[in-house]
């Protein structure tokens, strides 16, 4: 009789403790803690680039109702701040880190200190010397290098001299675009390439690097800008020499300074990359690692061959003019 | 035994039926009332939505409309006109003050209206007016190419409304602008003398729109008639083939409105069409509707649990007020089992426990008292008995007897002592009866007889009897001894005080279920103070002989009842007659029925 009474308060207590535990697990089911997600970029003001990658970025975490937040040094030089802000980053311990390398090298410590703290870890737009991310998202470089040497290719005469300005040594994007570059100019008949320069990812360094290449090297029949301030410099150098029109130039990226040299003929072509879909895949990649899917190893975003033909095209003015602005 | 079966505590049945009435009700009622308030919200939601388009929408009209007017209030102005019907024949000088009153009068216009970017009129002869005055036209771009020129040529005066699109005629410029276009004409309406352009800053509808809420998820979007993009807050993943819009399905729709299921979750489309041609389309997810759905759920399960709680609350609460005064009287009750019958339960509030108590306690006090009076009743019994027994052997009257048969042997009388012996002998047998308490009436008949025949040897002459029995009655039962103290009384209180010889006759009868003796003498009889004191009597300083009446009265209504019993009449001299009643029992019936009852 008395075990009989206990048994029946147990069933009595019983009974709401299961709708309880029921109505917990379906909370926690339907509503767990919003992932945090760190995104580390190689530059927060310089570059259009990047306020377009984090942008994409944004409009993944609101889609995915993810906890995002963005870090990186104002100029993409700044390496060494921008592994300290990882750094910052991992005592953090976020679900995942998403991270462009501002270095080839000089990141490798810093990416295995993520690794090492169990972080999952998507690469974007720029890897590191090594196999360390679950996913690299990124525009194809090497394609893309190979995209802005053939517009350069069809421009030249037949014996052509060309000087690749690049921006800053060691990225990979940089190193991957430059490879592509090469790949073309190197098999074309009577072309020579003069060397590699580098801007720091400056445009005044460009400009400066680009005017006294022009000075030593009159008979220069092209230029291949690797990325936008290094593509704005060397059209401004172009430009301000009177050459536009005889030395050609094919760059990276997109900006107003580059619609105006597209207008004015300086800038011959520009390949220009989906910044938006890097920093929307980023965080959608991460979202799904996060949540324990398989991710592919290697994701290449394409890149756009933009003129002075197709630039005002519907599908082209969103990617020059990414941001509606008084 | 199966636990359903067991006995259960009434406590423990109320308290689990109300915690059970409690449960149900209260997961309906919540169930009923989230759901209720969930369609409200929705319902709340989705107007609010659709308000939220047609808000947009209206916005939207009001700055295409803006516009309209513009181009209407320029086409016209005086200046206007006067400069397009005659610009080849004024004069440089005067043209060029034209031209600075107009474009005076845009820059008023577009100074007074945010929304407007810029107003332009391009000249067929490649004159060009702005509403600014240093505004130069990019030298690299050719107007006449432009998508807003060409179809403004094309619709002969009808404005036209662009998607929204990168401007870049002006210099330095290249703002995202909604152009409205519209070619003037002058005089004659078929030759056209320009187009008039006016810009719409692109931010005021795309600052509007991504403002706008419509869930974590929802946004806005809005095509123009062809299905191009005027705005998307998604444009680019759209056109990098990340994602894909229905633009066909709005394009086509003409319900203003459907829904697309997609992975699991339902996302409905609303759609608004302009007069313009524009379509303004809300997109928002089903399951955010309601956006604070978990923090609904959260309180209403809450609530529920709370009412659970104080439910169950209650139900111990209720049912031990309930089954307190019962465990109460159960207490009790145990006390009284256990033989104190002295106990008073306390009579308290609700009607039928206070009723209950009562009755229990008149219970017990009534069988407090049958329990006394049985003891009474016991202690009565084991005395008679024990008179009975005294009857039986009364010594004086053995004494008597022996004395008698001494006195007759002395004599030489043999055959009297052995008449006398012999009576005795069966006055015993008769009298011991195996110890049964019923004897049939034969034996007792044998008994008195004998009885008789030992004092009318005593008295000699003195004592004359008659039994007149019915032998029909020989098979029914009596107690025993009972006539023999009436027969004693007859004699020495009757016969023996009277001068010569007393009769006494012993008579039986069988009447309406009752067998009645009649002891009658015709002694000196009694007077009736001591009739009346005959049969109550028991002991005291009353004679043995009286003692024995009312043993015998006693034992009878002891047995069979008030309603039997001894009853005198008696005249002083005339002599006493004794009625005895008891029940007719039949000796083979109670034998049956003994034998029915083991």
């Amino acid at each position: 009789m008395k075990s009989y009474l206990s048994m029946r308060y147990i069933v009595m207590l019983l009974i709401p403790a299961l709708i309880v535990g029921y109505a917990i697990l379906q909370w926690s089911k339907d509503e767990p803690r919003p992932k945090k997600i760190i995104v580390g970029v190689k530059a927060v003001e310089e570059i259009e680039f990047w306020r377009v990658l984090i942008e994409g970025v944004n409009t993944a975490s609101r889609e995915f109702g993810v906890d995002v937040s963005v870090v990186g040094p104002p100029r993409e030089i700044q390496v060494d701040l921008q592994i300290q802000m990882l750094q910052e980053a991992i005592k953090q311990q976020p679900d995942a880190i998403v991270m462009a390398a501002g270095d080839y090298n000089r990141l490798v410590p810093t990416v295995e200190s993520i690794r090492k703290a169990g972080i999952p870890l998507i690469m974007i737009d720029s890897a590191v010397n090594g196999d360390y991310a679950q996913s690299l998202i990124a525009t194809d470089n090497f394609n893309a290098g190979q995209k802005a040497a053939v517009e350069l290719a069809e421009r030249l005469p037949v014996n052509a001299k060309v000087a690749i300005v690049s921006f800053v040594q060691g990225t990979s994007t940089q190193i991957e675009r430059e490879q592509g570059v090469r790949s073309i100019l190197e098999q074309r008949e009577g072309t020579e390439i003069v060397g590699t320069y580098y801007s720091e990812g400056m445009e005044e360094r460009a400009y400066e690097i680009t005017m006294e290449l022009l000075r030593e090297r009159p008979d220069l029949d092209g230029i291949v800008g690797l990325n936008e301030p290094s593509t704005v410099g060397a059209g401004r150098a172009i430009g301000e020499q009177g050459l536009v029109g005889k030395v050609k130039l094919v760059g990276f990226d997109s900006s107003i300074k580059e619609v105006k040299l597209l207008e004015e003929g300086v800038l011959q072509s520009t390949i220009v990359q989906k910044p938006f879909s890097i920093g929307y895949l980023g965080i959608k990649t991460a979202v799904s690692l996060i949540e324990g899917d398989k991710v592919s190893p290697n994701v290449y975003t394409d890149s756009v061959i933009i003129n002075k033909d197709n630039m005002y095209t519907e599908e082209n003015q969103k990617l020059l003019f990414p941001f509606v602005e008084e | 035994m199966k636990s359903s079966q067991r006995i259960k505590s009434i406590q423990s049945r109320i308290a689990s039926s109300f915690v059970m009435l409690v449960l149900f009700t209260a997961l309906l009622l919540i169930f009923i009332s989230y759901r209720l308030s969930e369609s409200a919200v929705r319902e709340t939601a989705e107007s609010y939505t659709s308000e939220l388009i047609n808000q947009v929408n209206a916005n939207i009209q009001t700055y295409i409309t803006g516009m309209k007017d513009i181009s209407l209030a320029t086409m016209n102005n005086p200046n206007v006109r006067e400069y397009l019907a005659s610009s080849e024949e004024l004069q440089p000088a005067e043209l060029a003050q034209l031209k600075a009153k107009i474009s005076e009068y845009f820059h008023s216009i577009r100074v007074s209206r945010k929304d407007i970017a810029s107003i332009n009129i391009f000249g067929e002869g490649g004159t060009f007016i702005s509403d600014r005055t240093n505004a130069e036209l990019n030298p690299y771009i050719e107007v006449s190419e432009q998508p807003w020129y060409r179809q403004a040529q094309e619709n002969k005066g009808q404005t036209v409304i662009s998607s929204s699109h990168v401007q870049p005629v002006i210099k330095g410029e290249y703002r995202w602008v909604v152009s409205l276009s519209r070619e003037l004409s002058g005089i004659t309406p078929t030759q056209g003398l320009g187009i008039l352009l006016i810009d719409l800053n692109f931010k005021v509808i795309n600052d509007m729109l991504s403002k706008l809420d419509l869930g974590n998820r929802g946004y806005v979007f809005v095509i123009d008639s062809q299905g191009r993009i005027v705005y998307h807050p998604q444009q680019q993943l759209l056109y990098s083939n990340l994602k894909t819009e229905r633009l066909e399905q709005v394009l086509q729709d003409k319900q203003g409105g459907f829904v697309v299921k997609e992975d699991g979750a339902s996302r409905i489309y609303s759609i608004k069409d302009t007069d313009f041609g524009w379509k303004i389309v809300g997109v928002f997810y089903e399951n955010e509707l309601v956006d604070n759905k978990k923090q609904m759920q959260l309180s209403f399960a809450v609530a529920g649990l709370l009412c659970l709680g104080l439910g169950v609350l209650f139900s111990v609460v209720i049912s031990r007020n309930l089954t307190r005064p019962i465990k109460k009287l159960q207490e009790k009750m145990m006390e009284v089992e256990k033989g104190n019958f002295d106990i008073r339960v306390p009579v308290g509030h609700s009607r039928e426990i206070s009723g209950l108590a009562r009755s229990f306690n008149v219970m017990v006090s009534k069988v407090k008292e049958l329990m006394r009076q049985i003891m009474v009743e016991q202690e009565f019994k084991r005395k008679s008995e024990l008179n009975a027994l005294q009857a039986q052997i009364n010594p004086h009257f053995l004494y008597n007897t022996l004395d008698s048969i001494i006195w007759m042997a002395e004599s030489k009388k043999h055959d009297e002592v052995i008449l006398m012996t012999s009576a005795l002998a069966r006055l015993f047998r008769a009298s011991l009866s195996k110890g049964k308490e019923l004897i049939p009436i034969a034996t007792e008949m044998e008994h008195i007889t004998n009885y008789l025949k030992i004092q009318q040897m005593r008295y000699q002459d003195k004592i004359r009897y008659t039994l007149d029995m019915d032998p029909e009655l020989y098979s029914y039962l009596t107690l025993k001894v009972l006539l023999q103290p009436l027969v004693e009384n007859a004699i020495y209180h009757g016969i023996k005080n009277k001068e010569g010889p007393g009769t006494i006759t012993i008579t039986g009868a069988h009447e309406d279920h009752m067998i009645v003796f009649q002891v009658m003498d015709d002694g000196i009889g009694m007077d009736e103070a001591k009739v009346e004191t005959l049969l109550t009597s028991s002991g005291g300083n009353q004679s043995r002989n009286s003692v024995g009446i009312a043993n015998v009265h006693q034992r009878i209504q002891l047995y069979f009842g008030a309603n039997y019993g001894l009853s005198y009449t008696s005249e002083p001299g005339a002599g006493t007659c004794v009625k005895l009643l008891i029940p007719a029992i039949h000796a083979e019936e109670r034998r049956e029925k003994e034998g029915d009852m083991p």
